[in-house]
């Protein structure tokens, strides 16, 4: 008997599939191994699947931060803590920035006719297009030398939300030209002013959009590195510049790297998973017919 | 509720004119119905009253102050959308108590009102549901709920039933002509339905190209239209026009055209000696011709199709080149393609100028 659909039976495919899962799962595994080993495992050349568990990383990079007295380490390095807590700041006050003023444009932008604005809706566009190296060197010197905000969160928040605000824009406006008008014009009627039209009718309607431009948001400026590198100092220092800086010539804790490193991934894991359930279709279903 | 005044209010948008300079009295608790084709300037003209649009010129007043420069929320108007425009992540009763929310009514009364204006419209089970879980129907007893609960002094409709389906408009059509007689306020109603328009208004304003045609009880206008584009509009089945030339045959006048010739009343005969015109329009409406050829005048007509509609048959037949409706007792069987003689009510006929479309 033929098979029914030659695509499922060929071996091959499932070949390349356990590949592709290979080889996004893998480093992953590696990572999340590596950080339950001690360096001694880490280090020798036995197995590396056969090893004795343990959280001594996380508690090292944690260590200013647990409830308890870690007995093994000796100098506790507020570093990793630290950085946590300077990458969730950034990020979350960022994200929330970029949409509250994000919304407010994009709005701006598709409901009120003023001159230039579509100039101003393609110039957006623009700003996103330019790499985030270009505007190191000039960001840098204006930060630094203009108004001393280098080595700030709040300096670092700044550029973020500068640099997400165009693809907020952009996204959110696609959201709000779908909005149907005569729902706002229904709350005219019904007595609402402009910014309780905003707030109460327009923004419950984009729900998905803002879920998905905070996934993104919260993405680029939880992991951004080139920047963060360049303006921020020993205190206001992120996750990913942090776990760099650790690579010195002297000493690699590889243990702890990669224990930070899977810290590093669990806040936007969660972030995601809030978000993405706001992102369901069909939100202005049944608001006009159709 | 107070008396509405248009004085001389007209709309343009940029170089396009869409509404020419209008007069337009609405009385006090008066259904006025807005009626004419697409694009005539009636929805325009509701919505210059709701403050969605401006004016270019002119001045509206309720009871004498001007409100042209108020917002919508200051003008104590309440409209029900042609597309229903419910807020979809509220539910009903959240929808219909969005306008008191805001103004801060009291929540014990908000709920008092909201379940008593639902009850009235048959909706009360639903106010725990949302916009998207309901039908069609439901969702525009809604929307006029969001309305009515309101309480204002003047109701707008912009061809509120028009996404209806055929029977559940009728139906509606019913329940609003009840409403109008146990809600005294002002209803101002955009419809493109004259069956609406006759049914549901005291006083009707027929529009084309941004003018107002003329305005009237349903009965004016259907017994003494102005001209040919409002004789056309109300009625239905649609009057019937044939183009013909006064002759005076015998002492009698005549309107003679392809395939007809038809003598006219003494009163209307009297009319058109005055007036002189050759070429006229002749209009008669459906209901004029009888299946009786000795009822009033001969006329000879081809029948096309017979469209049973139960009691009562629309033929269509030809009388030259031009479609002639006729509406007739179905208890005649008429075999379509026969040339059968009908008798044509003279009273009833009406004479348009042919250039000037204007009823003589």
């Amino acid at each position: 008997m033929a098979a029914k659909n030659p695509q499922a039976a060929n071996p091959a495919f499932y070949a390349l599939l356990v590949a592709l899962i290979f080889m996004s799962v893998g480093p992953i595994f590696l990572m999340l191994a590596t950080s339950f080993k001690l360096n001694v495992d880490i280090m020798s050349d036995s197995s590396a699947l056969f090893f004795f568990p343990t959280i001594r990383n996380y508690e090292t990079a944690l260590c200013d931060m647990l409830w308890y007295e870690v007995e093994h380490v000796r100098r506790c390095d507020p570093t990793f803590g630290r950085a946590l807590v300077n990458s969730l700041i950034v990020a979350t006050v960022s994200t929330a920035l970029t949409l509250v003023i994000g919304c407010m444009a994009a709005y701006a932008l598709v409901r009120f006719r003023f001159m230039g604005r579509d100039t101003v809706s393609m110039t957006t566009l623009m700003m996103r297009m330019v790499p985030p190296a270009v505007l190191l060197v000039p960001v840098f010197g204006i930060w630094t030398f203009q108004y001393g905000i280098d080595g700030t969160r709040f300096g670092l928040i700044l550029i973020y939300t500068a640099m997400n605000l165009p693809f907020v824009i952009w996204i959110l406006q696609s959201f709000i030209v779908q909005v149907p008008i005569q729902l706002e014009e229904a709350a005219r009627m019904d007595g609402a002013n402009p910014f309780q039209t905003f707030f109460l009718v327009v923004l419950p309607l984009i729900k998905p959009g803002l879920a998905a431009a905070a996934i993104f948001t919260f993405r680029v400026a939880w992991n951004e590195f080139l920047l963060g590198n360049a303006l921020a100092d020993r205190n206001s220092r992120t996750v990913p510049v942090t776990i760099v800086n650790s690579l010195t010539e002297y000493d690699i804790d590889w243990g702890v790297i990669m224990a930070t490193g899977m810290l590093l991934a669990i806040p936007p894991i969660i972030f995601t998973f809030v978000a993405s359930r706001q992102i369901i279709t069909g939100m202005t279903a049944g608001a006009v017919k159709g | 509720m107070p008396e509405i005044v248009f004085d001389s209010v007209e709309k343009s948008y940029g170089p396009t004119r869409v509404l020419e300079p209008f007069d337009l009295h609405l009385a006090d608790s008066e259904f006025t119905v807005l009626v004419g084709p697409s694009g005539c300037g009636k929805s325009t003209t509701l919505r210059i009253l709701a403050g969605l649009e401006t004016l270019s010129g002119g001045e509206i007043t309720f009871d004498g102050n001007p409100i042209s420069h108020l917002d919508p929320k200051a003008r104590d108007i309440a409209m029900v959308f042609q597309d229903y425009a419910l807020y979809p992540h509220m539910n009903i009763a959240k929808n219909m108590s969005f306008a008191l929310r805001l103004k801060k009514v009291a929540k014990s009364e908000i709920d008092e009102r909201v379940q008593r204006t639902a009850d009235l419209l048959n909706i009360g089970h639903l106010l725990d549901r949302k916009p998207a879980e309901l039908s069609g129907g439901q969702r525009q007893r809604v929307a006029m709920g969001r309305a009515m609960v309101r309480d204002a002094g003047t109701f707008l409709f912009d061809e509120p039933l028009s996404n209806l389906d055929a029977k559940l408009r009728a139906k509606m059509r019913t329940e609003l002509a009840e409403m109008r007689n146990t809600i005294d306020k002002n209803m101002v109603y955009v419809t493109h339905d004259q069956v609406e328009a006759m049914t549901l208004g005291d006083r009707i304003v027929v529009m084309a190209n941004g003018v107002i045609q003329q305005q009237g009880t349903p009965e004016d206008l259907f017994k003494s239209p102005v001209n040919k584009f409002v004789a056309g509009f109300i009625g239905s089945p649609t009057m019937n026009f044939l183009d013909g030339d006064l002759t005076d045959v015998g002492g009698t006048m005549t309107v003679a055209g392809d395939g007809f010739s038809l003598p006219l009343s003494d009163a209307l005969a009297a009319r058109l000696r005055t007036h002189g015109g050759k070429a006229v329009t002749l209009g008669l409406r459906p209901s004029s011709i009888t299946l009786e050829e000795t009822a009033g005048a001969a006329i000879d007509l081809r029948v096309i199709v017979a469209e049973y509609l139960g009691a009562q048959s629309v033929l269509v037949t030809r009388c030259g080149t031009e479609d002639v409706l006729v509406e007739a007792n179905s208890a005649t069987p008429i075999a379509p393609g026969t040339i059968r003689t009908f008798g044509v009510l003279t009273d009833e006929l009406m004479v348009f100028d042919r250039t000037s479309g204007l009823r003589i």
